[in-house]
């Protein structure tokens, strides 16, 4: 199994970034129920796997941080998911 | 190395599946777009048909280019004010939009540019099966209200070609009112 996607808020991470394109902090913050810290905490681990990617800018000079899932974050996840379906499988 | 075991494993999945069920909710189709578009193919099919029965003056159809500009105008500026929308858009939303555009782009294209080709009735029909494609693409990805609407204009398709020439016009006309604008103003009514 994927250690990165053990924790919980990581593996939101990666699955609410699944079917978008770009989604930035504060909605994945909103949609997790996360506090903002601990959200970041968990991006930063992502990031430094490559299994997302973070795009820095501005809109209206206010500062906006968006991110995106890589091709090599959608396969662990979709090797992660398998093996929690498998483990699933052999405990029932 | 960590491990987890079946009820976190289960809970972990269970939290994955309503993640990815809230991002695959129903396409957010913009039903203004469908009541425009289906009122003003509507309007240009019934009035070919009025003109083409001597009930209205040949120079009605100068209101044609103007009609299918409006139309034009509106979703560009439309499209424009939901831009940072459409930016938190899932990707199977982007794919329906670009459907979507490309498939009334080229029915436009084909009125007002192959207007030999496709003469009159043909020229609606273009409409309608245009239509009817966006529709169904919808109705693909679970939304029942498309499927019928999708459905309601391809029998009109079907009914206006066995029809009398002097009514077929109507007919398709018909499909694209109630289906297609039929369509946009009840997804309006479901959003509100």
């Amino acid at each position: 199994m994927d250690e990165l996607l053990l924790s919980k808020v990581r593996l939101g991470v990666v699955a609410e970034l699944l079917n978008f394109d770009w989604v930035t902090f504060t909605e994945l913050a909103r949609s997790l129920e996360v506090s903002n810290g601990n959200l970041g905490a968990h991006l930063t681990k992502l990031l430094d796997a490559g299994y997302v990617e973070e795009e820095k800018s501005f809109v209206n000079r206010r500062p906006l941080t968006r991110y995106r899932l890589t091709q090599e974050g959608r396969d662990a996840f979709a090797n992660h998911v398998l093996q929690l379906q498998s483990l699933l499988k052999t405990a029932t | 190395m960590e491990s987890i075991g079946a009820s976190e494993a289960r809970d972990h999945l269970e939290m994955v599946n309503r993640i990815l069920a809230e991002s695959h909710q129903r396409l957010c189709t913009g039903g203004e777009y469908f009541v425009v578009w289906g009122i003003g193919s509507a309007f240009v099919t019934i009035l070919f048909q009025l003109v083409d029965r001597g009930l209205a003056p040949p120079t009605a159809l100068w209101s044609v280019p103007l009609v299918l500009g409006a139309c034009a105008v509106f979703s560009i500026v439309r499209g424009r004010l939901t831009r940072r929308v459409l930016q938190r858009s899932s990707l199977v939303q982007r794919e329906f939009f670009n459907v979507l555009w490309l498939t009334l782009g080229l029915a436009f294209v084909v009125n007002v540019a192959a207007f030999r080709i496709f003469p009159g009735i043909a020229a609606a029909a273009i409409w309608s099966v245009a239509e009817a494609i966006v529709l169904l693409y919808i109705g693909m990805h679970g939304n029942r209200r498309a499927q019928v609407a999708g459905l309601l204009v391809v029998v009109s398709l079907i009914v206006a070609n066995f029809a009398p020439p002097n009514i077929a016009g109507y007919i398709l006309g018909a499909g694209m009112l109630v289906g297609y604008a039929g369509f946009g103003a009840s997804e309006l009514l479901a959003r509100d």
